[in-house]
């Protein structure tokens, strides 16, 4: 399929957005994993503020434009039924990301930025998310057999109340303590690096980039499914006919209408060029290329590769975790906590209930054996 | 006349440079607070920039840190 309306504004749009992304993650070093991982480790909280401020403010933004008509298709495409499933990937993927050093997008910015630890991260996702095809009829079983909730995508769809009564409160509220620890200086520190952009801007910037994203492509950021696809088309090189057979690849989940287009596209993990592919690859492109910028404009790029060999075997096997969890959950942990939480989707929720436990046990397993 | 320890963990990311500079003072704190030792970190990790100095300064040790073209050098002292 060749890339013409509505792909191009597609295409487009998701290339600005991962260039604007990568950039502030670099400046910022802003990496989901460390949010979690400082807060068990260290009792250091700061990052998890920040995260916290960018649900919040996504929370406010998504609602805003849902009520002003700006974003459409409300909840969102590719967002799942609740089940365990979710909760059991999301524990995997918790534990994946700490041992790779950073998450499915913070190992893109930092792949950019130059870390070698970070290619090898992302090619055990590329791996693990390839895998995932072979274990996929199981796993939908289970994750079918284990819904929680069958009829409902969002909690306030559950509890059959208009979106805004829970949202805005929610809002008000995080708002609220944030802007607190705002004054009592709990959302800034000293930071000496070179061109240093604030946490707490850059998570503001992320919010509109994910609020752009759903307005211009018709979803928030998310990347993963891009993982396999690649994967797929990687191993189709070798053997066409297997990736062919398997029925992962033939999946078509994503069919929706995107903003300013009258026809609905199609996209799936399998190896075409298709709507996954228009929105994700340019995505993926833009975060390593956004974050090489940001790095070299400030001379800053380098090769950065020497890591003791207990870090490389770590970041390969924590990537393939990784990989594999993302297509678990079925998503990764920037498509549930920067697009799913700030609207309460159930398996967001869900997702974040796994994700905790799964982070502490990755880093026992960091502290253990990886890091001495 | 002070003691110099240098750490390099350029190429490393957080959290080993934080816990391995962590390691370090540990191993040191007397001698660091007398002002015999001081710890000297080269690290081109940007979140260490911040993560390790704060570290530092609230176990009472006192942090510097100059950029070059190697990286980041942050030096950890005695408050004395």
């Amino acid at each position: 399929m060749g890339f013409e309306q509505p792909y191009l504004l597609i295409v487009v749009s998701s290339l600005a957005i991962g260039l604007a992304a990568g950039f502030v993650m670099y400046r910022a070093d802003f990496c989901v994993t460390a949010c979690f991982r400082d807060a068990f480790l260290f009792r250091d909280f700061f990052l998890l503020r920040q995260l916290l401020l960018l649900v919040v403010v996504s929370m406010a933004l998504f609602e805003a434009g849902r009520q002003t008509g700006v974003l459409g298709n409300y909840p969102f495409p590719l967002l799942g039924l609740p089940s365990l499933g979710t909760v059991i990937g999301g524990f995997v993927l918790g534990i994946g990301m700490v041992l790779a050093g950073a998450c499915v997008c913070g190992s893109l910015y930092k792949l950019g930025g130059g870390s070698v630890l970070s290619l090898i991260a992302v090619a055990g996702m590329l791996v693990g998310s390839t895998a995932y095809a072979e274990i996929h009829p199981q796993w939908t079983s289970f994750a079918n057999a284990s819904l929680l909730v069958s009829d409902a995508i969002t909690l306030p769809q559950l509890l059959q109340l208009p979106p805004w009564a829970l949202l805005l409160p929610l809002a008000a509220a995080g708002g609220f303590w944030l802007w607190r620890e705002f004054r009592a200086g709990r959302m800034d520190r000293p930071n000496h690096a070179v061109g240093y952009l604030a946490p707490w801007k850059a998570v503001i910037v992320l919010a509109l980039l994910g609020f752009a994203s759903w307005a211009l492509v018709g979803m928030p950021i998310g990347i993963t499914t891009t993982y396999a696809k690649l994967g797929a088309a990687l191993q189709s090189l070798i053997a066409p006919d297997y990736v062919d057979s398997l029925a992962y690849f033939q999946r078509q989940p994503l069919e929706y209408t995107p903003p300013f287009a009258d026809q609905p596209i199609r996209g799936g993990p399998g190896p075409q060029l298709d709507a996954i592919a228009a929105i994700q690859y340019p995505l993926l492109l833009g975060i390593v290329f956004g974050a090489f910028i940001a790095a070299a404009s400030i001379g800053e790029w380098r090769l950065q590769w020497r890591f003791p060999p207990r870090q490389w075997l770590s970041a390969l096997g924590g990537g393939l975790l990784l990989g594999l969890a993302a297509r678990m959950t079925p998503s990764c942990n920037i498509w549930h906590l920067w697009g799913g939480l700030p609207i309460l989707a159930l398996s967001s929720l869900l997702f974040l209930i796994g994700l905790l436990p799964g982070i502490w046990v990755g880093a026992r397993l960091l502290t253990r054996f990886v890091i001495r | 006349m002070t003691q110099t320890i240098d750490i390099d963990i350029r190429g490393q990311i957080c959290p080993s440079c934080l816990l391995l500079t962590l390691k370090e003072i540990n191993r040191n704190a007397a001698a660091i607070r007398s002002g015999a030792v001081k710890i000297a970190v080269l690290t081109d990790d940007r979140q260490a920039t911040a993560t390790i100095p704060a570290t530092a300064e609230r176990m009472g040790f006192r942090s510097a840190v100059q950029h070059d073209a190697a990286g980041y050098r942050i030096d950890i002292s005695g408050n004395a």
